[in-house]
Parts: C-alpha cells; sequence; structure tokens
C-alpha cells in the first residue's frame, strides 16, 4: 500500500469514482468525481487530534459492524493515505447544523466544511478494472443460520478483523456478543457458494483455504480450543494447500462432511445441528462462535461501473474476460483489461498473477507509439446518406458524428448533414447498418453485397 | 477472375471423427471460383499453415476458406498465414464446422457432413466478393487508468509505474488496500496482508 502511495510513477485518487469513459484505446478521456472528504488533505497532517474529539460515534463498516468509529475518521490505523474524511451522513456539523469541534480542535486548520466534490479529467491510454469483490449477503437467504439475528455467527471476513491486531479486539478472538473467548468454535463452508437454490452455483475458490487458515489460527490462539469444520468438498488445487489443509487437520481440526441444518441459541452458547454424511450420523455440537464462509459476489455497483467503461459481465454480475482461456485478462473493449476478483472469485497468490498479466498487457501496448486497428469498421456513403442520423441513437459506441457536406444541385451549392464514423471509436458491431434505412452504411468486410452473397448461397 | 482456395480442418478427431472429410473436400472442389480445395489434420499448425502458404504460391490463389473452428480462435492466425503468403489478409474467410456443426451433431454424421458442406458453400460465395481492406494507426497515450486500490490494482499500478509508464489509481474507500488490508495472516504462507 504504502508502495504505491509513494511512487513518484502513480497519482492517487481515493474517496473518488469513475463516473465516465469515453474514447478508445490509446485515447481515453476518464471524469474521476473526487468526492469532499471535507479535510483538505493537502494541509492536514494526520496527527489525529479530530478523530480523538468527535463526539458522533458510528457502526464502523471497516470492521464489519464489529467496531465503532467517529464522524471524522481514518478506517484503520495504517491508512493510506493516513488521513481522515467526514461522513457527512452521520457528521453532526452536517445533519443538525451544529457542532464544529473538529474544525475547532484542527491545528493545521484543514477542516473545511464547504468543501464540494471536484471532477477530474484524465487522458489515458489503457484501463485496468480490478474492482474485487463483496461477500454473498447471507443474512437474507439462510433462515436456519439465524437471518443475523446470532452475534455470534458472524463471516469470515468478520473472523479476519477479529484476529486482525489493528481490528476491534487488537487481534484477539472474543466474541461479539459478550466478549468472552470462544472455547468451542464451528465453521460452516459453503455457505452461498454451490448452492443454486439459495445462493450462488459457483464455488467461491477461496473459501477452503481460508478456512483452514482460521481453524489454524483459533487452535493457535485459544488454549484447550475445539475446532469444528463442516464442509462439502474440500477443494486444495494450489501450490503448498493441500500440505497447508493437513496441517490443519493434524493440529486438531474436526472435519465433519455435512451440512448444517439449524443454528439456535441455548444459554450463552449456540446449538449447531447438522449431519456427518460419512457417518451416517446427526451432530450437534455447543458452539461459542460459528464463522461462516460466504460467498464470493461481484462488487457493490459492479454493474454501473460495467456500463460506464463499456464491459460486459457473465450470468453471475463479474466482469467478462474476451476468452476464458486464451484471452483471460482482456475484455472485448479494446484497452480494457481486468484484474483480480472482478473477473471471477479468486484468490490472492491468482490475483497478484493475474494482476501482473493485465500489466503486461497494458505494457506492451505502451511499448508501441501507435497501433494498428482493424479496419473492419462501418463506413458512410454520403452521396445515399439522408442525414436522418438514426445510426447515431443506435451506435453502443458514440461513433457517429454529424458532418457536413457540401454538394452541388442543378449549378447551386448546398450544404448537407451527413453522418460521419469516427474510426477510432467504431467497433465494428454493426447496429448502424442495420439501423440505416437508405442503406448508406456499410460494415467493410460485411457490406449489404457480401453479407446477401451468403444468403443467396444457403437459400438458392 | 476469383482464384479460391478452401482448406478443411480436422481438428484432429473434433471435426475428423463427425465430418466426413474427403466427401466435403470433393463437393467445395465444385463451387464457383474454388481451384483448390484439400484438407489437413491441424490447419493451424505449422505443417498446416504451410500448407496454405504453398497452395497460394502454386494455384495463384486470391481468396482463401479455412474450414475449421469459430473464426474466434483463429481468425487471427489465418490472417497472418495469408500476410505470409503475399495477400491481403482481410480475403480470408472462415466457416465454423466445429462448434457449429461437428460438436452440436455428434450423433448424425450424415448430417453434420451436408451441413460442413453448405456452411463453406456459404464462406465461398462471400470469400468471392471480399475487397482487401487496409489498417490505419491511431496514436496511444502511455497513461494508465487503475480503477480499484486492492490487492489486484495495486500490483497493476506497481508493475505499469514500475515498467515507467505514468498510473492514475482510483478507489472508491478513503483508504486503499481493500478486502487484503483487512484481512490478518494470509495461506500459505501466513504472511501479514499489509
Amino acid at each position: 500500500m504504502v508502495a504505491a502511495a509513494q511512487h513518484p510513477n502513480i497519482t492517487l485518487f481515493t474517496y473518488a469514482e469513475v463516473e465516465k469513459v469515453e474514447g478508445y484505446i490509446g485515447n481515453f478521456q476518464v471524469t474521476i468525481r473526487q468526492k469532499a472528504r471535507s479535510v483538505d488533505h493537502s494541509k492536514c497532517t494526520g496527527c489525529g487530534t479530530c478523530w480523538e474529539k468527535c463526539p458522533t460515534k458510528v457502526v464502523s463498516e471497516y470492521n464489519l459492524g464489529l467496531g465503532m468509529r467517529k464522524a471524522i475518521y481514518i478506517s484503520f490505523p495504517q491508512a493510506v493515505p493516513n488521513k481522515p474524511v467526514i461522513d457527512r451522513q452521520h457528521c453532526r456539523q452536517f445533519t443538525k447544523g451544529k457542532c464544529g469541534v473538529c474544525q475547532k480542535v484542527c491545528p493545521a486548520q484543514a477542516i473545511d466544511y464547504q468543501q464540494e466534490d471536484q471532477l477530474i479529467k484524465e487522458q489515458v491510454g489503457a484501463i485496468v478494472v480490478a474492482t474485487g469483490y463483496d461477500l454473498f449477503e447471507w443474512e437474507r437467504a439462510y433462515g436456519e443460520y439465524g437471518y443475523g439475528r446470532y452475534p455470534d455467527v458472524i463471516s469470515g471476513l468478520q473472523f479476519e478483523r477479529l484476529n486482525n491486531a489493528s481490528g476491534p479486539t487488537g487481534g484477539k478472538i472474543l466474541r461479539p456478543s459478550d466478549g468472552k473467548e470462544p472455547k468451542t468454535v464451528v465453521f460452516i463452508k459453503c455457505v452461498g457458494s454451490r448452492d443454486a437454490v439459495k445462493g450462488k452455483e459457483y464455488c467461491s475458490r477461496t473459501c477452503c483455504m481460508y478456512t483452514a487458515k482460521h481453524a489454524h489460527q483459533v487452535l493457535e490462539k485459544i488454549p484447550d480450543s475445539r475446532v469444528y469444520v463442516f464442509y462439502m468438498d474440500i477443494r486444495t488445487p494450489g501450490k503448498a494447500y493441500e500440505e497447508f489443509y493437513l496441517r490443519t487437520v493434524h493440529e486438531g481440526a474436526r472435519y465433519i462432511r455435512g451440512r448444517v441444518s439449524k443454528i439456535y441459541p441455548e444459554g450463552d452458547q449456540l446449538v449447531v445441528m447438522g449431519v456427518d454424511t460419512l457417518l451416517g450420523r446427526q451432530v450437534e455440537i455447543a458452539a461459542d462462535l460459528v464463522v461462516l464462509a460466504t460467498a464470493m459476489v461481484p462488487s457493490r455497483e459492479a454493474n454501473k461501473l460495467a456500463r460506464v467503461v463499456g464491459i460486459s459481465t457473465d450470468q453471475n454480475g463479474f466482469f467478462m474476460e474476451s476468452h476464458p482461456k486464451l484471452r483471460p485478462v482482456e475484455t472485448n473493449t479494446a484497452g480494457v483489461f481486468l484484474a483480480g476478483a472482478c473477473q471471477g472469485p479468486k484468490d490472492i497468490p491468482d490475483t497478484v498473477a493475474q494482476a501482473s498479466a493485465a500489466s503486461a498487457k497494458v505494457c506492451a501496448l505502451f511499448s508501441r507509439n501507435e497501433m494498428a486497428v482493424d479496419p473492419m469498421i462501418a463506413q458512410v456513403n454520403s452521396a445515399l446518406c439522408s442525414g436522418c442520423l438514426e445510426c447515431k441513437n443506435v451506435c453502443p459506441y458514440r461513433a457517429i458524428e454529424k458532418a457536413t457536406v457540401s454538394e452541388r444541385v442543378g449549378g447551386k451549392v448546398i450544404e448537407r448533414t451527413v453522418a460521419s464514423v469516427n474510426t477510432g471509436l467504431c467497433q465494428g458491431c454493426g447496429a448502424c447498418t442495420v439501423a440505416c434505412r437508405a442503406g448508406a452504411i456499410n460494415l467493410k468486410g460485411f457490406t449489404n453485397e457480401q453479407l446477401l452473397a451468403e444468403v443467396d448461397a444457403l437459400c438458392l | 477472375m476469383q482464384r479460391t482456395g478452401v482448406f478443411v480442418c480436422w481438428c484432429g478427431t473434433n471435426i475428423g471423427a463427425v465430418v466426413d472429410i474427403s466427401r466435403v473436400v470433393e463437393a467445395v472442389s465444385k463451387f464457383p471460383g474454388v481451384v483448390f480445395a484439400t484438407d489437413y489434420k491441424y490447419m493451424c499448425s505449422e505443417p498446416g499453415q504451410e500448407t496454405i502458404i504453398q497452395a497460394v504460391r502454386e494455384h495463384r490463389l486470391n481468396r482463401v476458406v479455412v474450414a475449421s473452428c469459430s473464426p474466434r480462435l483463429h481468425e487471427a492466425t489465418f490472417r497472418k498465414t495469408l500476410s505470409r503468403a503475399g495477400l491481403n489478409p482481410y480475403l480470408l474467410e472462415m466457416a465454423n464446422i466445429r462448434e457449429q456443426c461437428a460438436w452440436v451433431h455428434q450423433k448424425e454424421p450424415e448430417k453434420a457432413t451436408q451441413k460442413a458442406i453448405e456452411l463453406i458453400r456459404r464462406a465461398v460465395s462471400k470469400v468471392n466478393k471480399l475487397e482487401p481492406l487496409y489498417e490505419s494507426t491511431i496514436p496511444i497515450t502511455k497513461r494508465a487508468l487503475v480503477i480499484g486500490g486492492g490487492i489486484a490494482g495495486l500490483q497493476a499500478a506497481l508493475d505499469i509505474a514500475d515498467a515507467g509508464y505514468q498510473v492514475v489509481l482510483v478507489e472508491r474507500e478513503p483508504t486503499i488496500g481493500g478486502k487484503m488490508a483487512m484481512l490478518d495472516k494470509t495461506f500459505p504462507t501466513l504472511d501479514c496482508s499489509a
């Protein structure tokens, strides 16, 4: 993180979103919305006085509801950049119109309540989309696990926060309900994954391994702890993965092949009812903490970004690669590449490999000063064009522009509107050729004459 | 005057086990404009491409039809072959007799053979109408945008930046690091994730 922030060739925009992408490979114009932080980062020193004094406490998104933050905050102590933003939804200065504590205490006079969103324009030649994933909302689908009503049934990512030294418990594994150390921990895999009825049909690929890691961490950190893992299959296809899983088993994690049918509270514990399909027996475990390995789904608003950048999505909402085997980091939009879990569930080694592959593609593109473009694009015969510009309406790439031609008609020179194709933007999809009633647009390599020859060959 | 060559690929057993290739070659060699037709086990391989180049020279071909897989897979390959043979690379037409024929009609070899012939008939009549096309060039702005500041975006940004190009990195949240920074240790090495 720090390496990226300090790199002389990297311009970093945090708390910012890509709002508009125009242009084409080698020549994109991008509009970035820098959301108002209400803090002037050029003055702020990151001293922390403001968030210490801020009177408003808000549930921390970064700790996934397991802790609190202030209305002016940094997400975690080592955050990059290490300077705060004001959450205007909760800040009293914005909700009630009075407070101003942070402004009063800031020694650098960096607080600026009047700051507004800024639109920044950038010219780029290539785009790497790396928007990652979110977790499947199991609370909406899994009633048998309590619909999220039991505080001690948590997701794997929440468990990470409990384990993290910068997290809400300082790295101690403690139950969210009463802060006690859990002695019996149950892990349930494939929550939302490989479940076509309630969740997603696909395997999320990372859960077998991180659950093995979680089980290892419980056994390592909590003496006399008992760990049970409910699984459907163990999938460890990676270098040193199977060994890692076996190590956890040898450390004492008990793996039970079967699903959990119900979780209910009893006293201060949770009773986990499931089945061991290898022994053909029902299982009941009194647990102190239950951790669910929930499915990976596309990042929220991935769909919106897909429309902005012009990339397609698969049936699950992940961004589509150009070819699953041969063009895994390219999209069908030239100059736009994919990296990481936005393309499909992926662990860290695979993500890093794909990111490096995407950057290699970008560097290969940048190694040339100009590039050849596919000549199979639309072409307007302006003599036939009536200037109705119906083609402009249907073009998904905004590649058709209005143009004027001068013609001599009956001894007089008149000016006439016609359509004109921007050869850089046109992707050769052919939508315009169908929309053109005058038959004035042809796609090179797919002209009306050529297509009719094909039809004749098959039908006559 | 069109002098078209048709090259029918077996794709190993993918096409060859379903479609009667020799009947196809015989039928398509009678199509208008076709002066040469042949088949090969893997047309995309080096000897396969060499077959095309040799035939172009020997039979003075000026149009080429390759009947094989989807153009999505090998159109670019065969365009390069045409260039090497001295033809305009856009005087190529592909007939997809694998995905759209052999694979979907595995249990009906007779009908699949008929369909392959028809698909090639279509390609031949189109190739006879093709005109040479020429590529134009566009300039490249050597500056990249990376959307997302998680491990994927950071790795991509650092790699591009290390190669000496400018990178604009955009992150929605107030901090970079994404999900990975939320993690504790990471498998299988149990490194820290910061």
